[in-house]
């Protein structure tokens, strides 16, 4: 099955800051992927390159079989929320409906009503009136509306409470559930995305340090605790990601499935965010980070 | 994609129609007053074979009179309010991200936004140069100025045209700038510096000017409303002379260049003195001007210059709009 996205070295550049570099990454469809990333790592610049709200000055991506393009049919098949949460201020929320119905070919202007209802938002009042959260809700309604193949959603829960957030992840589950739908959502925290995401993109100082199945992903890595002493053994079947030095012993959290021999060292499962803040640390990823992608039927 | 524009812009546009109402009724008012004026006029005079001398006439009202003069400003007020925001504000309040992501290409999104407002600036100069034209009838009649600077410019075609030129500078500068208030800026510039170059300088070679040489004592006037472009007294010399004076002038020629036969009290109380009448004689009278008949070819020149323009700043503004990120 062709993947919803496939870029091959993807990057931008603002006159002279690099904001993505040798982006490659993969997304199967009917995944929710987390894009993490600590901020200016680049995680909007990709999403509105997938979008086609942005020219990639280098690399080549498919995004829902194509290249993003200025054609409707595509745009169709897009749904992009920006992080400024863009609305016409003046306009109520039923007007925003309107404004849906007159632009989009598949538009679900009842259920974008009863989500807003059961939120009780009020449909009549101008948005630049409701709080940031309620415009927040209003916006990602109206995106879903679209009945996008797929789903760019740049720090969506930021404005959200923890209840409101919450609520929206499993609206968000559900919608994939019904099939059909991929999401790619950003954060720059791990602990909003977690309990739906279950395919990760890692970006980290304008580069991809990971990317694929969160399982899988977790299986891959291990942390290593052992005495202070020469790690060259080790690097020389796995990929050390991170090494943590103490006095007394040292953490590594590594990549790669080789059975360790020595047994001064103890192996250990990994967390995921244990895995995300290491990669964060650092800024070059490790030869094989970006290259492979793991857990995909390619 | 035309319910978000009349959504979006609905205010503007009543605003718009609200003032086009109101100086309809004040030029329809004013207008029809000055019309019997004229009428009255012209049957006195008729009456009394005076119909040649009607300099002191006044027609309408003064403050009606100047809003009609300020109707030059007219068409920059469409480029102003509704062009330099029409894509500047979305870029600056970030909704073009919201319209972008509808499906409508960019492009499509552009050339409706900007069809319509087009339109609407050009109902706007039409209409206003429309109420202008008619309520001028009877002092063009009366004045014969309707070719001159000023006069031109408010009336028949070219306010249409200057009004899509500053709705497309409008959209233009706001599209570049991405900002509403410096295109603002640049709109009211822009507009005022193009059309003051063309007026002043483009205008008067449209077409090649005629020059009449007269004898100082015929005198001479084209007719109609041409306009005039230069006017002067050649001397026995062939060359232009001073007429600037403060002194007594015979027949346009000031008495300093004349004999002394010439001089009041001779001149004017009888016949003029042979000596003096060859004297004039060697003066000659010339006017450079547009002849009148070319009134539209005029305008139908200038129109066109102004919708060229218009189309030139609208390609920039599509391929600035589609070639740049969002």
């Amino acid at each position: 099955m062709t993947p919803v996205i496939q870029t091959r070295g993807l990057a931008k550049r603002y006159r002279r800051v690099r904001a993505l570099s040798d982006c490659t990454i993969t997304v199967p469809e009917g995944r929710i992927s987390a894009l993490i990333g600590p901020n200016g790592a680049g995680k909007t610049t990709l999403l509105r390159l997938l979008a086609g709200l942005a020219r990639p000055t280098a690399g080549q991506m498919a995004v829902l079989g194509g290249t993003p393009r200025q054609d409707p049919a595509f745009l169709a098949g897009i749904g992009y929320l920006a992080q400024e949460i863009p609305l016409y201020k003046r306009f109520t929320a039923e007007d925003h409906i309107g404004i849906g119905a007159h632009l989009n070919p598949r538009w679900d202007a009842a259920s974008a009503r009863d989500r807003l209802r059961s939120l009780s938002i009020p449909l009549d009042r101008a948005v630049g009136r409701l709080s940031g959260g309620q415009r927040a809700q209003v916006a990602l309604t109206l995106t879903l509306a679209k009945r996008p193949r797929l789903l760019l959603l740049d720090e969506p829960v930021a404005a959200l409470d923890p209840l409101a957030r919450r609520n929206f992840l499993a609206t968000l589950a559900a919608a994939v559930a019904d099939g059909g739908l991929t999401v790619v959502l950003s954060s720059h925290l791990l602990a909003d995305l977690e309990r739906v995401a279950d395919h990760l993109i890692l970006l980290a100082a304008s580069r991809v340090q990971l990317c694929g199945d969160i399982d899988a992903l977790l299986a891959e890595h291990h942390v290593l605790v052992g005495p202070r002493k020469d790690t060259t053994a080790i690097e020389k079947t796995r990929t050390v990601v991170q090494a943590v030095r103490t006095a007394r012993q040292t953490t590594l959290l590594v990549r790669g499935n080789a059975p360790v021999i020595d047994p001064d060292w103890e192996s250990d499962e990994v967390g995921l965010e244990e895995m995300v803040l290491g990669y964060m640390g650092q800024d070059t990823p490790p030869p094989i980070a970006h290259l492979t992608t793991v857990g995909e039927d390619q | 994609m035309t319910w978000l524009v009349w959504r979006q812009h609905r205010i503007q546009l009543l605003i718009g129609a609200a003032i086009l109402a109101v100086f309809a009724v004040l030029l329809l008012v004013t207008g029809l007053q000055m019309a019997s004026q004229w009428h009255s006029a012209l049957v006195a005079c008729t009456a009394t074979h005076s119909c040649g001398d009607q300099g002191g006439l006044f027609l309408g009202n003064r403050a009606v009179g100047f809003l009609v003069i300020m109707t030059l400003g007219a068409p920059v007020l469409a480029g102003l309010f509704w062009g330099a925001p029409l894509v500047a504000a979305e870029l600056e309040t970030g909704t073009s991200q919201f319209a972008w992501m509808q499906s409508i290409t960019r492009r499509r999104w552009l050339a409706i936004k900007a069809g319509w407002m087009l339109l609407a600036a050009a109902v706007w100069g039409g209409v206003i140069s429309a109420l202008v034209t008619w309520w001028s009838g009877p002092n063009n009649a009366l004045h014969l100025d309707a070719f001159n600077p000023g006069r031109f410019d408010i009336m028949g075609l070219v306010p249409v045209a200057y009004a899509l030129f500053a709705m497309a500078l409008g959209i233009a500068a706001g599209t570049l700038l991405r900002r509403t208030l410096p295109a603002l800026a640049i709109t009211l510039a822009g507009f005022i510096a193009v059309r003051a170059v063309i007026a002043l300088w483009l205008r008067p070679h449209y077409m090649s000017a005629v020059t009449v040489f007269y004898k100082v004592t015929a005198g001479y006037t084209p007719r109609g409303s041409y306009w005039q472009l230069a006017q002067g007294i050649l001397g026995p010399d062939g060359r232009a002379i001073s007429t600037d004076t403060v002194g007594p002038v015979i027949a346009g020629v000031p008495a300093t260049y004349l004999p002394a036969s010439c001089a009041p009290p001779n001149a004017g109380a009888g016949p003029i003195a042979p000596s003096c009448a060859r004297a004039l004689a060697r003066f000659h009278g010339f006017v450079t001007y547009q002849p009148a008949g070319r009134y539209w070819t005029f305008q139908g020149i200038e129109t066109g210059i102004f919708v060229a323009l218009a189309a030139i700043l609208l390609t920039v503004t599509a391929v600035v709009l589609l070639r740049r990120d969002a």
